[in-house]
């Protein structure tokens, strides 16, 4: 859906962004990562069209993005970081003076208008002035008029910023909800823990480089936590220790009363093995576990605390 | 063929008829109407006489009509900006105007519809003047092309302002510096377009004008005089070639220009493709694929690096 070649943005001699190269497949849920100033903003700005790139190129399904054509404009819906307002204008007006940018008729814009405000949960505020509205059905109400003209790609730069936890939680299930209706969905934002919960791939980004990137599973692998492994024992614990000692690959990080605590550099079939290896040396096993990969501990060991 | 609105005039109106501003300013624009009509009245019955002499000149009382069509004027080019400068920068204080790029909607199309809504807001204020400027009509002496005349020469002052406003308006990221250079610009056009003839005068020693007239043809201020003398006398400065110029005064194409109401015509022409120039360099400035707009960015990353430094963590 989204290609990103060489793309580089320079200011003079400052460099935002630096030879960034993505592909977003049809279907992802796409989390953008990075501290401030890391070149997040200005990637989204040029995909939706909003900057001219100072080399390389962007293409959204299969329309070169600087062109910015008709065509291409359709594809992509956008959700700016702030929500900005006009003055007097109702919810259901608002939806109807987008759909019209997007050259739709009035009675297709009223019927969308209605599915989805009722999708964002704000089907009773559709004769409400929209300056009136909480910060976080504002953002919700974007969503829609971004989903407006049913475009293939939704870009939301930091959607979350701003608003209160219920607020966030309710824009959480809201992505999820588009996500598995099909849409392509990018979203850039700070807060990790929530990233790595509804997204199925994330790009990590540092001064203006795209220093990570992939499916969320194998970032979470990758991330320190990911090859750690708890050991639970009620006898033997000494044998165990002993017979883990011996393997390659494996290092026993700690050993507590009855839990041991190793780095797995094997395979899972390797583990595997090893468990069987304990339980023939009559080592009594209770429980044993994969340490959840944290993210925020990857993104701090990859941009050096950078993280605000 | 489906013809549409364009969205960003219907949305401008919109939010412009729920303003208090509106009928705050349609108040203000009858009041002073009203106060420039009395003043008028009592001047022109000063002069003669009053009513109940014998000697008084009614045919007098039809230059209440130009009167009151230079005082809307005069306040069309005073209100068109105001309604025009802060358009594009208000959108971008507002941060709606990236939505907008984002649409399907061309930058030309966006300022084409925010100068038109404007012109249609002062339409609302002409409309509102109309009872006031009938009063002329009652006396008799004018036509009914006199009021059409005087609302295209309405429309096509506030197209100029109006694009002269938008184009500040794309340059600016306030809208009180919009506003501001605006009418810098607008009263450095009144102002300099009068530059060469005066001296042209001074280098001739008052013989010849030259061609230096040329650059009044873009001047919102001549044509309304050169419009308002065709209409109520049929003759104008520029329209009475012959009697007020000879050959020697003035240059080939001014003498030749200034037959009939030819200048008129070449004036409103004049002013329009101006008009339409200053849309163009709006639309040029706010096109995101034009490089001026890393302007924008550069100061957001500027703003990001300071937020780094202040806020490490």
């Amino acid at each position: 859906m989204l290609y990103i070649n060489d793309l580089s943005k320079r200011y003079g001699s400052f460099t935002a962004v630096n030879h960034l190269s993505l592909h977003i497949p049809e279907g992802d849920l796409f989390g953008f990562v990075g501290p401030n100033g890391a070149g997040k903003t200005t990637t989204i700005r040029i995909v939706c069209g909003l900057l001219k790139a100072s080399s390389g190129s962007v293409q959204i399904g299969g329309i070169e993005a600087a062109v910015g054509t008709k065509e291409m404009k359709r594809l992509i819906g956008y959700v700016p970081d702030f929500f900005g307002v006009y003055d007097n204008l109702k919810v259901r007006e608002y939806m109807d003076f987008y759909g019209s940018m997007y050259g739709m008729r009035s009675r297709d814009i009223a019927k969308l208008s209605d599915d989805l405000l009722e999708l964002v949960n704000l089907s009773d505020k559709k004769e409400f002035y929209v300056d009136t509205l909480s910060r976080g059905m504002k953002q919700r109400l974007c969503v829609a008029r971004a989903l407006l003209h049913n475009p293939k790609l939704l870009i939301l730069d930091e959607p979350s910023s701003g608003l209160d936890p219920r607020a966030r939680v309710e824009m959480k299930e809201l992505l999820k909800n588009l996500h598995s209706m099909g849409k392509t969905i990018v979203i850039s934002s700070h807060i990790l823990s929530e990233l790595s919960e509804m997204c199925t791939s994330i790009g990590i980004m540092n001064q203006g480089q795209l220093i990570m990137a992939g499916r969320i599973e194998d970032i979470m692998r990758q991330a320190s936590g990911g090859k750690r492994i708890h050991i639970q024992i009620a006898s033997g614990i000494e044998t165990a220790v002993r017979l883990l000692q011996e393997q390659a690959g494996v290092i026993v990080e700690s050993v507590r009363e009855n839990e041991i605590v190793i780095t797995n550099n094997n395979t899972d079939e390797q583990m595997s093995a090893f468990i069987g290896l304990l339980i023939q040396n009559q080592v009594v096993l209770t429980g044993f576990y994969r340490e959840e990969g944290n993210l925020e501990a990857l993104f701090m060991q990859l941009t050096g605390g950078g993280l605000q | 063929m489906r013809i549409r609105l364009n969205p960003i005039i219907k949305k401008d109106l919109q939010v412009t008829a729920r303003s208090m501003r509106l009928s705050w300013g349609l108040f203000a624009y009858e009041v002073i109407l009203t106060l420039a009509f009395l003043l008028a009245l009592a001047i022109i019955q000063a002069e003669n006489n009053s009513y109940y002499s014998s000697n008084n000149i009614y045919s007098y009382l039809i230059y209440l009509f130009p009167v009151q069509a230079a005082v809307q004027a005069f306040i069309v080019a005073l209100i068109v900006p105001i309604i025009t400068a802060p358009s594009i920068s208000g959108e971008k204080e507002r941060q709606t105007f990236d939505i907008m790029l984002t649409t399907c909607m061309s930058p030309f199309s966006i300022v084409l519809g925010k100068v038109i809504s404007a012109v249609i807001r002062i339409l609302f204020f002409v409309a509102a003047g109309m009872p006031i400027m009938a009063l002329a009509f009652v006396i008799g002496g004018l036509e009914w092309s006199s009021m059409f005349y005087f609302i295209l020469t309405v429309i096509l002052l506030s197209v100029f302002s109006g694009s002269i406003g938008i184009c500040c308006s794309a340059f600016c990221r306030r809208s009180i510096a919009a506003v501001v250079l605006s009418f810098v610009i607008y009263f450095v056009i009144y102002i300099l377009t009068f530059v060469p003839l005066i001296l042209s005068f001074l280098w001739s020693k008052g013989e010849s004008a030259g061609e230096s007239m040329l650059f009044l043809l873009i001047n919102p201020g001549v044509f309304f005089e050169e419009f308002f003398m065709q209409i109520m006398t049929g003759e104008s400065f520029f329209g009475v070639a012959g009697s007020n110029f000879n050959r020697k005064e003035v240059g080939f194409f001014t003498y030749h220009l200034s037959q009939g109401k030819t200048w008129m015509f070449l004036s409103a022409a004049c002013i329009f493709l101006l008009a339409l120039l200053f849309m163009l360099i709006a639309a040029w400035k706010v096109n995101p694929m034009h490089s001026s707009a890393k302007k924008i960015s550069r100061k957001k990353s500027t703003q990001n690096k300071m937020q780094i430094q202040n806020n490490p963590k």
